[in-house]
């Protein structure tokens, strides 16, 4: 549980326009662990997560993972190893929504599968099996042959939770995954979660708005204000001053049951 | 602040609108002769000097605080926004677009030969009476051989259509911005964007010219032509929709680790099939129109069949033929039209 997974130091982030979102950042991650981070919209909470599986890249600094440094990463086919190896879920949930849940879930497998097998569908039973291990895993598979744009919202993000897990991979990025969901929703997605995080051990790094789901369900809680790193600690330490500190002055904490 | 292409813009379209003026009125005062007129050299100094001229007046005209009529077109939107408005009679500009409208209208009616004299003249207007009485009075034994001309032309424009998918498709991506984003994609979606802003820009009655030079008079050189405009076009329309898909999933298949081939594949082309579908029949429509046109110099088809009747006055063949060609338009457009309802 100590070792940590990730090593992140100093991480910036300047996009082209001048928008400075990460201000060197540094903190670790540790193996195994549900690691959440807070703080206001805006505050660098979705580019700190783009930039661990370079969908952003970011302008400096050094992340490592395994002795290798994300920042570094320069050739395309590096990335794309990187980011089958780091899994992530959106917000929107980001599927294919007229393709059926099951090719859905199979896009995990596109970094492992031949470009012209991909193409035409031709994924192997063993592929198959195990995107319907993880459908299963996420209480989802009867809905396999369904087109994806048929579900509702907290099923199309366990499909996404589902084609995260198919890549089997060490660390799963979970940006705002029940933001647009429904109070009832959003325990159901976030138990699951917290089950792949359990069981299958894999490590998570989730952006969140409502401390009381970051209470329940983290165990280690960051937090990031104008891009920079302000708290660092256990979920249960957040007091009323620490709320204000990320929130700002006047900011009320909504609860969510 | 203002921005450079703004005044860029402003300057060129006063200075054209003064240079206009200025043609007209040294042609009223010099009544120049038509040798006089076809010295190109001469007439282009004077029209681009009068421009130059021009766009410096529009500038101290505008630095005065009069508004001329390309300021106020092409004026940053946060400018218009403050301005207070003004009914255009009280406002430079105003004048000096009605006056620019006006010039234009009038010399228009004088390089187009204007004449009512003309259109009412009596035998003018019994020659056009007899071409009516034939085109109403259609020659149907002709029918046959124009209904197999016209099925030769809407096989022309349905080969067209259909052999220009492929490169299309391809070509759409490469052709869209959001795509082809590191430097040298960059270059060569401009350059690929270049050359089919001059195909697109040649139109597919000149393509039918070269192709029936290059393959002899018939379908075959207008189903060439149409070929090429509708590469031109179709990878045009299919890049705009390339250029406006959704980024969620664009993200999400890349995530994955998937390829470049991948992410387009996956993520792209599930949400531009539809409207590529749509456009696409939309296009077999329009070429139907067009093999028509091109028949005219050549390209085969109902067209040919045409201009061969139109030339010897033969107006009850003419008619039949117009008939045929009208009833194939309005179905075509019916059923495109039906189709793409359909693909929503």
């Amino acid at each position: 549980m100590s070792e940590p997974i990730l090593k992140i130091k100093n991480l910036e982030k300047t996009y082209p326009n001048g928008v400075q979102a990460l201000k060197g950042i540094s903190f670790d991650v540790k193996k195994g662990e549900f690691l959440v981070i807070i703080g206001l919209s805006g505050s660098g909470k979705s580019t700190l997560l783009r930039c661990l599986n370079r969908l952003h890249d970011p302008t400096g600094g050094e992340a490592k993972f395994h002795e290798q440094d994300i920042v570094q990463l320069s050739t395309a086919a590096e990335i794309r190893s990187l980011r089958s190896k780091i899994g992530m879920i959106f917000q929107h949930f980001n599927l294919i929504p007229r393709h059926t849940v099951l090719n859905n879930v199979l896009m995990g497998k596109l970094a492992v599968t031949k470009t012209w097998k991909s193409i035409f569908g031709l994924f192997s039973e063993a592929d198959k099996a195990d995107a319907m291990k993880y459908l299963k895993l996420v209480g989802i598979a009867d809905k396999a042959h369904i087109r994806a744009d048929q579900l509702s919202g907290g099923q199309q993000q366990r499909v996404a939770i589902a084609r995260a897990l198919t890549q089997n991979p060490e660390v799963l990025l979970a940006d705002e995954p029940v933001a647009s969901l429904d109070p009832a929703t959003c325990h159901i997605v976030m138990d699951y979660l917290k089950k792949v995080n359990q069981e299958l051990g894999i490590t998570i790094i989730c952006n969140l708005h409502f401390l009381s789901l970051v209470r329940l369900y983290a165990t280690r809680v960051i937090a990031l204000k104008g891009g920079e790193l302000v708290y660092e600690g256990d979920p249960k330490n957040i007091d009323e001053a620490w709320f204000e500190k990320i929130y700002g002055e006047g900011a009320k904490e909504v609860h969510i049951n | 602040m203002k921005t450079k292409s703004h005044v860029f813009r402003r300057s060129l379209l006063d200075g054209v609108s003064f240079a206009l003026f200025v043609s007209v009125i040294l042609s009223l005062i010099y009544n120049p002769t038509d040798e006089q007129l076809l010295n190109l050299s001469l007439v282009s100094t004077i029209f681009i000097g009068s421009m130059i001229a021009g766009g410096l007046l529009s500038h101290f005209l505008n630095q005065a605080g009069y508004k001329t009529f390309g300021e106020n077109l092409f004026e940053p939107a946060y400018v218009k926004a403050r301005a207070e408005s003004k009914p255009w009679y009280k406002a430079f500009w105003g004048w000096h677009l009605f006056l620019t409208i006006l010039v234009l209208f009038i010399v228009g009616l004088f390089k187009t030969k204007f004449s009512m004299y003309e259109l009412l003249d009596e035998d003018g207007f019994e020659g056009a009476k007899r071409l009516f009485k034939g085109i109403f009075s259609p020659n149907w034994q002709v029918l046959p051989t124009a209904v197999l001309n016209i099925i030769e032309t809407i096989f022309m424009a349905f080969l067209a259509t259909f052999l220009a998918i492929p490169f299309a498709f391809l070509l759409s991506f490469v052709a869209a911005k959001n795509i082809m984003k590191s430097p040298w994609a960059y270059a060569v979606y401009m350059f690929v964007r270049t050359v089919l802003n001059v195909t697109r820009s040649i139109e597919a009655l000149v393509w039918a010219i070269i192709f029936s030079v290059w393959v002899g008079i018939g379908p075959f050189a207008g189903m060439l032509a149409l070929m090429i405009h509708s590469i031109a076009s179709l990878t045009k329309q299919y890049s705009e929709m390339v250029e406006t898909v959704y980024e969620g999933p664009i993200e999400g298949v890349q995530s994955c680790g998937a390829n470049k081939l991948q992410v387009i594949w996956f993520a792209i082309v599930p949400q531009v099939v539809l409207p590529y579908i749509s456009f696409t029949v939309y296009r077999w429509d329009i070429n139907v129109r067009m093999a028509t046109i091109i028949g005219l110099v050549g390209g085969g088809g109902i067209g040919t069949m045409l201009i061969k009747y139109q030339g010897q006055a033969m107006w009850p063949e003419v008619g039949t033929i117009i008939v045929v060609i009208a009833a194939v338009v309005w179905i075509m457009d019916q059923a495109s039209a039906y189709i793409r309802e359909a693909l929503k």
